[in-house]
């Protein structure tokens, strides 16, 4: 049996204990799990949607598997790492052997360096955070009081806190240092687009200014000042100004950190083969997103590794060179949708300042200002590269679904700017006279818009008497309001044409049954 | 124009689908011929609460296969020359009883295979669950139900404990305010069904969830109701979603999930991951029409003050390697909603095939015995072989499921003979050159039918055996509601029934036990085998059937009551007390989405979605041989997108060519808007290179059987400039060019 030993049981961490046991079997692993948190694992990314009041913490759980290969240590701290006694030492002074470790420690969030931020507990009073469910209950909480607060960075996670904020009732500043929101995800146009939307949130922005200050009375937050002199008056800070990879661990060990956990294709540390990393503690080759769908997809591969029949010749020789298959159709790793009541923002690889200079793009937008729309398209090779959307609806998720699954683009890539799926009004409003000829009127039984004006001519006056004589209406009856109109229609003479008269309306054996097998009435017809 | 039946008419219902609208026969000779030729039988519609008089083109002319010149009245054997030629029936039946002795001599009695058919009477059905356990001996019996209900089969089994399609009246869906139709494009499967909806489609709660606008789709235009387009093979994610806008929104019946359910709390986490915005990037549906469709089966809830809400699945759902997972996903959104068990709610599947529902209760499945008894369980092989004089030991045990069955044909260790009954599995098997070359494989095809099949075609032995209108029997409804078929006209000359076959080959094969040839009969030893199993007809029989008036058909369970107790009324509606499961509650069953099995990538990067037409039934042996329908489609076309098409230059009618990992075929193209640009659809019943099961995968659920005929990656190229295909023009179901009535095709 090889004892695997997971630190961190947050989104990744614990999503990689279920891949790893499920996909383990032959039962070659026994886990353990270590989470510093005492709680179960949960969603983290639908923090702000409790900050928003619409979800409540029970809703946030996740699933953890009921296994007896797996040991979970839930609220204590790995403190140390020792590889070469392949050992983990907790907080509580336990010590976890390992014939393999994987570090899934996430991230911290960054505290900048403002004054008045922190005291000497840590936060001041009224600043928090927004990374674990206890910030995200000290924010409901702080909002009981608060009238106004002040959101600092305009991420995802800003965005969302402010938004979430915005709907219960506080009066919201979202301060902005970049010349873009979200300026990783979004250029200036688009920026724009968002930031009128936002204003029509009541959310009010301070774009391209930094903060200098956090202005604290009797140990309280009072406001936040600005670069340019602006007091921005708050009773609750929300800090949205990124992560840290928690990598203090690893870099304790000796284990290659950079901004994260450096590892290779296969996540494994280059330092040490028995060590993996994944999620946002980790620094990939393509470098990390700070996304989960990153993370699970990291988790994916490294369990299909662990598990495959070939791992154990690599892992014995110490090679560890067998680089597992990256998913050619996921590319859904870096698609970032903001989930903020009133806000669609959607945006997928190249976009914002994540652009690039290649030549072989083409970049295509729909500007649409006054309907708070902005959508643009970078194709490349026929294919979907990037996309920003902000007030596009559904043509997000139509993109979303082209760049992921990487289906061609139409040869007018234009196309993608709007809907290929709206449906298309059809004559709703026209009547059944205004169609022509050659169109069908009972789809249940093929019978075209003719072969009922036919059926009138030859005197039938009824809907049960074209019935009869067609068949129409004789399926799920939707089109007996279009028989009607015909019936109208056809049955008042124009000025002036011959007609047969109404009391010879009841159709002949023959008329009724020219060209047909059978007879066509139901028996309850007309009864 | 009503026209009074004579005494001579026969009450009847339909030979097609599941809906069984009920039919009146008229025999020729009582109304005057008509002269359009020699029809031997008029059919009327009649009143029923499901189908309320109406057809479709299907039932209306459903009297013209009865006539097909095609018809095989004679048995045919493969002569040395390799050709089919006419013989007796002893001596067809000789011959096959002697290559049966031989091969299980050999090799055992596995070594022949039975395939049977949810087109088959409960009695057909029945015998031929029989016939394989004790004549044959074998355990290797599946049918082409495995590619129709076995996910909504195994995923209420597991869930609600029980697996009746729809486990009440269908009539009960016109007082709802939400209906979730879920890959059901039941508009055209099954018109006269449609009328059921115009309640709720006038309260705007028709939700219809469909990767095409189908004529089902549309029928939520105009505030009717709303359409989510998802990708296809993403069904699951739509419905964890909607799960997940509801635990948190708290807009499900706490009280109902506390007394009926249990497994809430796993369903809840495993929602917990699929948050409408996140599902939108897998599903393409956008995260708002989520939330929207959720909210909106909320509000029809009864726990909230509305009228009730159903949610139904379809083959578009359930034809997938992860059809269970997504049928118990369905029935968990019904139990969050506290649907099932509630007058005027519920869920349901809506069955396929004419005796679907029948056909898989009576042992044709490869783990089963009649009346939903499981194989492997020594109570019900005791009780069932009890009813067959038989030796509980002799039955046989579990057999492998249709795709495993038919991809085990002629190989080592696997079958040698197979029979098949009521199928055409070279049209409708998934994969299906590969089948063609197991099938090559065989020592021994024998095929009944009574027309000239793709399958027939391929056997050694041809049956000719009676269809609907020529034989009595019982039918069960999508409703679970048993029905009687009855026999208006006598077969050709030459034509025998199947129950007469298997009593033959039962004879000659030296089989213990009654084999009899009455449909009444077999009836009510099928009711005697079911009593006690969860299907229980033990209080039925054909007797009762034609005493009552057949507004009263019987709804199973119906048990035979207890000596001095009155009649058992049936069963409507399950679920009012109690779920049959061990602990009397619904079991919610975690899911999660994995995706399909042949995804998309640059070789293949579209997906191949396959269905039905209005005008044909399954693999079209039927229907392709009634002139009004057959012209209407006289192949089957690739529907695209104009993006799409642009994008491969194709315009309307020029051939294209569809080509996955299996087979290509070169088919016209049909150029629509309601189908999403990245997905092409064609229908699948046509035979030969016209065959698109030559293409699908035969992937499967790991827990039904099921195969993925719904997706899978295909390539799309031009395949020429120049060909227009000539049974296109003029033959536009929507009317949009040059179509014609093709009822008047033949005037």
């Amino acid at each position: 049996m090889t004892r695997l030993v997971v630190i961190g049981n947050g989104m990744v961490g614990a999503r990689f204990v279920e891949d790893v046991l499920s996909a383990d079997t032959a039962g070659r692993y026994d886990v353990t799990v270590i989470g510093s948190e005492g709680c179960e694992p949960y969603n983290r990314v639908l923090l702000s949607e409790v900050v928003a009041g619409k979800h409540d913490f029970s809703a946030l759980t996740l699933p953890t598997p009921d296994s007896p290969r797996l040991t979970v240590l839930r609220g204590t701290h790995a403190v140390r790492l020792d590889r070469e006694d392949r050992h983990v030492e907790t907080a509580d002074g336990a010590r976890v052997r390992y014939d393999r470790l994987v570090l899934a420690t996430g991230s911290d969030a960054r505290v900048p360096g403002l004054t008045g931020l922190r005291n000497r507990e840590g936060l001041t009073s009224g600043v928090h955070a927004l990374r674990t469910i206890d910030d995200a209950r000290e924010i409901v909480a702080a909002t009981l009081n608060a009238r106004r607060a002040v959101v600092l960075g305009a991420g995802v996670l800003g965005m969302e806190a402010a938004c979430g904020l915005a709907r219960r009732g506080v009066a919201v500043t979202v301060v902005h240092p970049a010349a873009a929101l979200m300026e990783r995800q979004l250029d200036e146009d688009a920026s724009r687009v968002v930031e009128s939307a936002m204003t029509g949130l009541g959310i009010d922005q301070r774009v391209g200014r930094g903060a200098v200050e956090a202005l604290v009375a009797h140990g309280r937050l009072t406001g936040l000042l600005l670069d340019d002199g602006e007091v921005v008056p708050a009773e609750l800070l929300v800090l949205a100004t990124g992560t840290v990879p928690s990598t203090a661990l690893a870099a304790d060990a000796g284990l290659a950190v950079d901004r994260g956990v450096v590892v290779g294709d296969d996540l494994s540390s280059p330092t040490d083969h028995r060590v993996a990393a994944l999620g946002d503690c980790a620094q990939p080759p393509e470098g990390g997103s700070g996304l989960v769908a990153q993370g699970w997809e990291q988790s994916r591969r490294l369990a299909a590794r662990l598990c495959s029949p070939a791992l154990s010749a690599t892992f014995a020789s110490g090679s560890a060179k067998a680089v597992p298959d990256r998913d050619p159709t996921s590319n859904v790793s870096d698609v970032v949708r903001l989930k903020a009541h009133g806000l669609d923002v959607v945006t997928m690889g190249v976009c914002g300042s994540q652009r690039t200079d290649d030549p072989a793009q083409r970049t295509l937008h729909l500007s649409d200002p006054d309907l708070g729309r902005h959508v643009e398209v970078v194709v490349s090779g026929g294919l979907l590269v990037g996309a920003t959307c902000v007030g596009a609806g559904p043509v997000a998720a139509e993109l979303v679904t082209t760049y992921t699954r990487r289906t061609p683009v139409p040869s007018d890539p234009a196309h993608l700017l709007i809907s290929a799926l709206t449906p298309q009004p059809r004559g709703a409003t026209g009547s059944v006279a205004d169609l022509p000829d050659d169109a069908t009127v009972c789809r249940c039984n093929g019978v075209s818009k003719a072969a009922i004006v036919s059926c009138v001519h030859d005197g039938a006056a009824t809907v049960d008497q074209v019935a009869a004589g067609t068949r129409a209406t004789t399926g799920c009856g939707g089109c007996v309001d279009d028989v009607c109109a015909l019936l109208a229609a056809v049955s008042t003479p124009a000025p002036g044409e011959p007609t047969d008269s109404p009391t010879t309306s009841r159709p002949r054996e023959d008329d009724v049954t020219k060209g047909k097998h059978m007879i066509h009435s139901a028996e309850t017809a007309g009864s | 124009m009503t026209r009074p039946v004579g005494a001579t008419s026969v009450p009847t219902h339909c030979p097609y689908c599941a809906l069984q609208c009920a039919q009146s026969l008229r025999p020729a000779g009582v109304a005057a011929d008509n002269g359009t030729g020699p029809t031997t039988v008029e059919v009327h519609g009649r009143d029923f609460p499901t189908n309320r008089g109406g057809l479709c083109q299907k039932g209306w002319t459903s009297a013209a296969v009865l006539e097909s010149p095609e018809r095989l009245t004679t048995p045919l054997v493969r002569d040395p020359g390799g050709r089919l030629v006419e013989t007796s029936w002893d001596a067809a039946l000789d011959l096959v009883a002697g290559q049966l002795l031989r091969i299980r001599a050999e090799d055992g009695p596995d070594a022949v295979a039975v395939f049977g058919g949810g087109g088959l009477t409960n009695e057909k059905a029945y015998q031929l669950g029989k016939f394989a356990r004790v004549a044959l001996g074998t355990a290797n019996i599946d049918y082409n139900g495995r590619f129709c209900m076995s996910s909504a089969a195994a995923a209420a089994n597991r869930s609600l404990g029980v697996d009746r399609g729809l486990p009440f009246p269908l009539t009960d869906l016109a007082a709802a305010d939400a209906v979730l139709l879920l890959g059901s494009n039941l508009a055209e499967t099954m018109p006269p069904s449609v009328a059921h909806l115009s309640g709720v489609r006038e309260r705007g709660g028709l939700v219809v969830v469909d990767p095409r606008r189908s004529a089902t789709a549309d029928l939520t235009e105009d505030g009717r109701g709303l359409h989510l387009q998802p990708v296809p093979g993403t069904d699951l994610v739509v419905l964890l979603a909607l799960v997940h806008v509801l635990l948190t929104e708290h807009l499900v019946d706490a009280a109902y999930l506390d007394e009926r359910t249990e497994g809430l709390e796993e369903v809840r986490r495993r929602c917990a991951l699929w948050w409408p915005e996140r599902a939108e990037q897998v599903c393409g549906v956008p995260a708002d029409d989520l939330r929207a469709a959720a909210r909106l089966l909320a509000a029809a809830s009864p726990s909230r003050g509305g009228r009730g809400a159903f949610v139904l699945t379809g083959r578009g759902v359930e034809q997938s390697r992860q059809g269970t997972a997504t049928v118990s996903a369905a029935i968990n959104l019904a139990l969050v909603l506290g649907l099932p068990g509630r007058v005027g709610s519920g869920y349901g599947a809506i069955t396929g095939q004419g005796n679907g529902q029948g056909g898989r209760e009576h042992g044709q499945k490869s783990d089963q015995l009649p009346g939903y008894r499981m194989i492997d369980d020594p109570a019900a092989r005791e009780h069932v072989a009890g009813v067959w004089g038989v030796d509980p030991a002799s039955l046989p045990g579990r057999g492998r499921p249709a795709v495993e069955l038919l991809d085990s044909l002629g190989t080592e260790g696997g079958p040698r003979a197979l029979f098949v009954h009521g199928s055409n599995l070279r049209v409708s098997a998934p994969n299906g050159h590969h089948v063609a070359a197991r099938l090559d494989a065989l020592d021994l095809l024998v095929v009944c039918d009574f027309v000239p099949s793709e399958t027939a075609l391929l056997a050694d032995v041809v049956l000719p055996v009676t269809q609907w209108a020529e034989e009595e029997g019982t039918m069960t409804s999508l409703e679970g509601r048993i029905l009687r078929r009855r026999k208006a006209i006598d077969p050709p000359a030459g034509v025998r029934s199947e129950l007469w076959v298997w009593a033959q080959l039962a004879a000659r094969l030296g089989a213990q036990g009654v084999w009899d040839t009455d449909p009444g009969l077999v009836f009510d030893e099928l009711a005697r085998a079911s009593r006690g199993g969860r299907a229980d007809y033990s209080g039925v029989s054909h007797a009762r059937l034609d005493r009552e008036d057949d507004s009263a058909a019987v709804w199973w369970p119906c048990p035979a009551p207890a000596p001095g107790e009155s009649e058992h009324p049936g069963t409507p509606r399950l679920f009012l007390d109690r779920f049959p499961t061990p602990s009397g509650r619904a079991r919610m069953v975690a899911t999660d989405h994995l995706g399909p099995a042949d995804d998309l990538r640059p070789e293949a990067p579209l997906y191949l979605v396959t269905g039905r037409v209005l005008q044909h039934y399954q693999s079209g042996a039927q229907t392709r041989r009634v002139d009004p329908l057959a012209s209407a489609f006289r192949g089957p076309y690739a529907e695209l997108h104009p993006l799409l098409a642009a994008r491969l230059g194709v315009v309307e009618g020029q051939r294209v060519r569809l080509a996955t990992s299996r087979g290509a075929v070169s088919v016209p193209a049909r150029v629509t808007d309601t189908i999403r640009p990245d997905t092409v659809f064609v229908p699948f019943h046509w035979g030969g290179t016209d065959s698109i099961n030559r293409l699908t995968t035969d992937a499967t659920d790991p827990l039904s059987g099921m195969p993925e005929f719904k997706v899978c990656a295909v390539d799309v190229t031009a395949a020429s400039r120049h060909s227009p295909a000539p049974h296109l023009v003029g033959s536009r179901p929507d009317g949009s060019s040059a179509p014609r009535n093709p009822l008047e095709v033949k005037a």
